[in-house]
């Protein structure tokens, strides 16, 4: 799991209560379906907190009804440590999913404007907007159209919008979708360098990402948490390894042996290839080959990943798609 | 109002940015003046007219209809702050949906006056105008009136704008409304010699009260077959009102699937 520590902070916030967000048993609906249903959640405040789930799970109705500062149609929701108010999103600032820059506005005065809505000092202003593009690579950028900058440039010049009134809380709805690896390690290294001791509150579908910037996450699945905790917390709960064996000759027996080795998970068989789960792959793989001597032709480990502890939680709704 | 006057600046920028709708605003009445002034004049007998001069006569008719289409294309931002998301960023800021929707309004007002105006401006030199009142004077009532048929329409494209889905959907419903509401206003023909029953239809409708102050203000020699100006102002005012009123009554909402 990567630690993510935010350095080099461009404002300090002063103290902050322990929870950026508590949620008990919220519900909202929007058309007869109900978005978040019986949705509990405590955010810790600092580091990057990543909400998890399939399309249409939830993520994006909990982001916007934090954007939103709105209160829950049933159940109770703190946000940075009150109930929700419009005078509590001086405090926040949202990424959503959709950019929201005006591309008839060039990027400079796309700032401009966002942060004297958001009630930033025009004063203040002209001497933020210059330090955040340049922090994110815009600096030469400030006098074109929104309109001619690239799909990885716009997500940048997102983050920057949402930085400039010094938010306690940065609400990022999937802020990476549809940028390229490259793009999105430019994105990610200037926040992390640019927002020291703010709350980030991730939704994405991309779990190499979470697994790479979160501190803690949330499964989400049908308006509901399924598990939460740090990706290490929730990769322990797995196998933590998984063996993959090329060997033809295996029988049945030798098989249950293996299964019955202590720490060892599932035993599969797939024609010559034999995929093994176990706690320690260092102590299996010695008595594998006392087992079967020259039998194994070779050996692939792979250490559990947050994706194998997502698939464990939030069911695939796999029949629903086919529909 | 800090909040409101950038969202207003800005989409001042977005028009001045967005060439078509700045031009195609007063082309359509320009083109209306020039050529079904000076065609139908040849064929029409002055004497029908109050003052004579037909071409002249459409003037105020012309601008009113640059307020109205004015008021069509600047409220259809809306859609377009809706699609390109800057309505989630407006929605998700710390002021209520009220001045941004105010902020729109103005800016919306701005446009349609400062458009209604220069085709005003634009076609006096070229036209026998009366100015009964003086150039002054007469001036300052056609701005009178602009502003307030501008107010009424921004508030009214406002309010439908903000119950209906599509871009699409308003434009009909905005043409299919006002368009009736342009023939039956005098801006064409004078509804003095009107059968009674389009004469009614004149007198309920509030574009009558705005062409009628503005051809007593440029184009009249006498209030004889006018409605009056006393009369204009105040049914225009209480429209006015009544209507911005009602337009900035529905706010929008931040919802998961789109402003």
């Amino acid at each position: 799991m990567s630690n993510i520590v935010l350095r080099g902070s461009l404002w300090d916030t002063g103290s902050v209560p322990p929870y950026a967000v508590r949620a008990s048993n919220i519900t909202r609906g929007y058309g007869g379906r109900k978005a978040l249903d019986g949705f509990s959640l405590d955010v810790p405040a600092a580091g990057v907190f990543g909400l998890l789930g399939p399309n249409g799970s939830g993520k994006s109705t909990f982001i916007a009804m934090l954007a939103a500062t709105e209160p829950p149609e049933t159940g109770s929701l703190e946000i940075l440590g009150g109930p929700p108010s419009r005078a509590l999103r001086r405090r926040l600032a949202t990424v959503f999913q959709e950019n929201t820059a005006d591309p008839l506005m060039r990027a400079g005065e796309y700032l401009r404007f966002s942060g004297r809505v958001f009630g930033v000092a025009s004063s203040e202003l002209s001497t933020r907007i210059p330090e955040l593009l340049e922090r994110f690579g815009l600096g030469d950028r400030a006098a074109d159209p929104v309109s001619s900058l690239s799909g990885g440039m716009r997500r940048r010049l997102e983050v920057a919008r949402a930085l400039l009134h010094r938010p306690e809380l940065l609400l990022l709805d999937e802020p990476t979708t549809g940028i390229d690896a490259e793009e999105r390690a430019i994105l990610w290294e200037t926040l992390r360098s640019s927002a020291d001791a703010v709350t980030i509150l991730l939704a994405t579908n991309d779990l190499s990402e979470a697994d790479a910037v979160c501190d803690s996450v949330a499964f989400i699945q049908g308006g509901r948490v399924v598990a939460s905790g740090s990706p290490a917390q929730l990769k322990a709960g797995l196998r933590r390894e998984s063996v993959r064996i090329a060997w033809p000759t295996a029988s049945e027996g030798e098989l249950a042996e293996v299964a019955g080795w202590p720490g060892t998970g599932e035993v599969a068989r797939d024609g010559d290839i034999v995929v093994v789960t176990t706690d320690e792959a260092s102590t299996f793989v010695p008595r594998l080959f006392a087992l079967a001597p020259g039998a194994v032709r070779s050996v692939t480990i792979a250490t559990a990943s947050l994706e194998d502890a997502y698939f464990q939680h939030v069911q695939r709704r796999t029949g629903e798609a086919a529909r | 109002m800090s909040a409101a006057l950038v969202i207003a600046r800005r989409d001042l920028l977005a028009v001045v940015r967005s060439r078509s709708q700045l031009y195609s605003s007063m082309l359509t009445p320009i083109l209306f003046l020039v050529f079904l002034g000076n065609g139908v004049s040849h064929g029409l007998e002055p004497a029908n007219l109050p003052d004579g001069n037909f071409t002249a006569y459409l003037v105020a008719g012309a601008v009113v209809m640059t307020s109205v289409f004015s008021s069509t294309f600047s409220s259809a931002s809306y859609y377009r702050d809706r699609d390109s998301g800057v309505l989630r960023l407006l929605l998700s800021a710390p002021v209520h949906p009220r001045v941004l929707l105010l902020g729109k309004s103005l800016a919306a007002l701005a446009i349609g006056v400062v458009q209604a105006m220069a085709v005003l401006l634009l076609a006096a030199p070229f036209v026998d105008f009366e100015w009964q009142y003086g150039l002054v004077a007469g001036l300052f009532v056609s701005l009178a009136a602009v502003v307030l048929v501008n107010l009424m329409l921004t508030g009214l494209a406002q309010a439908l704008a903000s119950r209906i889905q599509t871009m699409q959907g308003f434009h009909l419903l905005m043409n299919l409304a006002l368009f009736p509401l342009l023939f039956f206003s005098g801006a064409f023909f004078p509804i003095d010699g009107l059968p009674a029953w389009l004469r009614v239809l004149a007198f309920v409708n509030p574009l009558t009260y705005a062409v009628d102050a503005l051809e007593l203000a440029v184009y009249a020699s006498g209030d004889a077959t006018f409605i009056g100006l006393g009369v204009d102002f105040a049914v225009l005012a209480v429209l006015a009102a009544g209507t911005y009123l009602v337009g900035l009554a529905r706010t929008p909402k931040l919802t998961y699937s789109g402003a």
